[in-house]
């Protein structure tokens, strides 16, 4: 079993609650995210968040962007300060970006909110493009980008920006398995490049977030009880099925996937 | 040259422009019938060169519908384009459009001032009120508020300029308020995720993001500006314009040239709706892009 140890709580949800007029949508939800450390390394942390078909994982999804404000109850991140907008990067289900902007001139308008990047923005953008392979694409608009190129540009535009929160809503949705396994590679990279980095993804493809997480929170009804809820809290890296390459493969991870299922 | 011999030389050229069209664009005749059926079709997807074809029949039909119904008092094709063909050749007509044109771009460009001026402002809600006021006042007829105008103005010039803006501007910003009220609610989203305060927010979505919007609803409004020219001219007819020339002819019941002055009304009209959409494209690249797609 790999060394680690969970240090501070860089995210927590309390009592968090968001109902529509009387329609409960998402209520007690609780959780913490702590800081991983892993001895000689850099590594940042993957939580995902799983559940059905409009369960509410959106709804979460913008209460943890700060989109949104809950009706009850306050998401804060480190020092307990509640979350706004702009405190997380956010990739959008269909990576929205800038119509009327080329990839260059939307990931120059986050370098220039990074107040660490003033003056070297455009050694920034170089980098990030050339390593995400999209040097070639810098010049383009987002409608002339395939849906693969749209989503990396998105993810360096809040790279960009700095957040070391990148919330990411439903980011294996309709790809195929060659592109799937890139964008898993793609995201496993981007939780490696800093300690802090904390990737929240949100899916209903148990099997490709369960592979890439270390941590899985599965959202979910209760009975006698109106709206979704954290059910279980699934600690991968105690049942030692975090980072590690070929996880589909072990019976600990198929048993933990149908798990999963039965919870949903 | 008599009506008749005129009337087959016509024919005969038209008949010319036929087979000089069919080698442009040959007509596979055992397909005609599919055409027909396809051309008849909701949503069916024809080629440019059927379009162009299908185009040109209509003209026909249409030209020969007017040759037939046309009599003393109505004047024949031919006719309104020999007289279309001798305005053409009148440093009058000239004169008169380059005094229409300037009063028309001067009011479009005050009338954008204004528009884009409340538009912009209509997300603060100290100023959204006065955006839709404005917009309702597109069910006010000019006419009622000519002597107003003419109070509160110093001369014809004046006069004509500010009805033709108080015209303009309500349709302008019921335009553009459309444009803001459909913004994706993702664009507002992603500034947001930025870290973008509402002013940026303002900046980016609308000012930077919807520029391109502007020119397309100058497009399409430049009609309504380029129709009230008739009837602002009309009120102060010493500066002359098309406007003027129109009401000239009409009032000596000249239908010929009233026929011809239309047509050229109409093709000026033409002409700028297609300059803008070009402007458009050249000045906003991505709206070319999005119009590939569409296509």
């Amino acid at each position: 079993m790999t060394t680690y140890s969970k240090q501070e709580i860089i995210l927590k949800a309390e009592n968090v609650s968001l109902s529509y007029g009387d329609k409960i949508i998402l209520h007690d939800i609780n959780f913490n995210i702590k800081n991983i450390v892993r001895p000689n390394m850099t590594q940042g942390q993957v939580v995902s968040l799983i559940g059905r078909s409009g369960i509410g994982k959106t709804q979460l999804f913008k209460l943890l962007s700060g989109l949104q404000r809950p009706t009850t109850g306050k998401i804060s991140i480190y020092d307990s300060r509640e979350v706004k907008p702009g405190d997380m990067g956010v990739i959008f289900q269909n990576y929205y970006l800038f119509q009327w902007r080329t990839v260059y001139q939307s990931l120059l308008l986050a370098a220039r909110q990074n107040a660490t990047l003033k003056g070297k923005e455009k050694d920034a953008i170089e980098g990030y493009a050339s390593h995400f392979d999209l040097k070639e694409h810098l010049h383009l608009y987002p409608q002339q980008l395939s849906g693969g190129q749209r989503q990396r540009a998105s993810i360096i535009q809040q790279l960009l920006k700095g957040s070391d929160f990148l919330l990411l809503d439903e980011p294996f949705s309709g790809l195929d398995v060659c592109v799937l396994d890139k964008v898993v590679d793609l995201l496993i990279d981007v939780s490696l490049a800093d300690e802090l980095k904390t990737l929240i993804i949100v899916s209903h493809d148990i099997a490709t977030a369960v592979a890439i997480s270390d941590t899985v929170f599965i959202l979910g009804t209760t009975k006698g009880k109106c709206g979704s809820t954290i059910k279980k809290e699934i600690d991968l890296i105690e049942r030692d099925l975090a980072w590690k390459k070929d996880i589909k493969k072990e019976k600990a991870f198929l048993d933990t996937v149908e798990e999963i299922k039965s919870l949903l | 040259m008599d009506y008749e011999e005129i009337l087959t030389i016509h024919l005969l050229l038209s008949f010319r422009h036929f087979e000089i069209c069919e080698k442009i664009f040959p007509i596979n005749l055992l397909n005609l019938p599919n055409m027909i059926q396809k051309i008849f079709s909701p949503f069916a997807r024809i080629s440019k060169q059927t379009f162009i074809i299908m185009m040109i029949v209509q003209v026909i039909i249409a030209l020969t519908i007017w040759h037939v119904g046309s009599n003393g008092l109505i004047p024949s094709p031919i006719k309104a384009k020999m007289a279309f063909l001798h305005l053409l050749t009148t440093r009058q007509l000239w004169d008169n459009i380059l005094v229409s044109l300037g009063l028309t771009l001067k009011a479009m460009l005050y009338s954008i001032a204004i528009t884009l001026f409340f538009a912009y402002l209509s997300v603060i809600p100290f100023f959204r009120s006065i955006a839709q006021f404005i917009v309702k006042c597109r069910y006010l007829t000019l006419t009622g508020l000519i002597f107003i105008f003419t109070l509160l103005t110093k001369d014809g010039s004046q006069l004509k300029l500010s009805l033709l803006v108080f015209g303009i501007v309500p349709f302008f910003v019921t335009s553009f308020l459309a444009v803001i009220i459909n913004i994706d609610k993702q664009e507002y989203e992603l500034c947001k995720t930025l870290g973008y305060n509402n002013w940026q927010i303002l900046y980016e979505v609308i000012i930077i993001g919807k520029a391109d919007q502007v020119l397309e609803i100058l497009r399409q409004n430049f009609a309504i500006s380029w129709l009230m020219i008739t009837l602002v001219e009309g009120l102060s007819m010493s500066e002359g314009g098309i406007g003027t020339l129109l009401i000239k002819y009409n009032k000596y019941n000249d239908l010929t040239n009233v026929i011809a002055l239309q047509l050229v009304i109409f093709l000026i009209g033409i002409g700028f709706d297609y300059l803008l959409g070009t402007i458009r494209q050249w000045l906003f690249p991505y709206t070319r892009i999005t119009r590939m797609e569409t296509n």
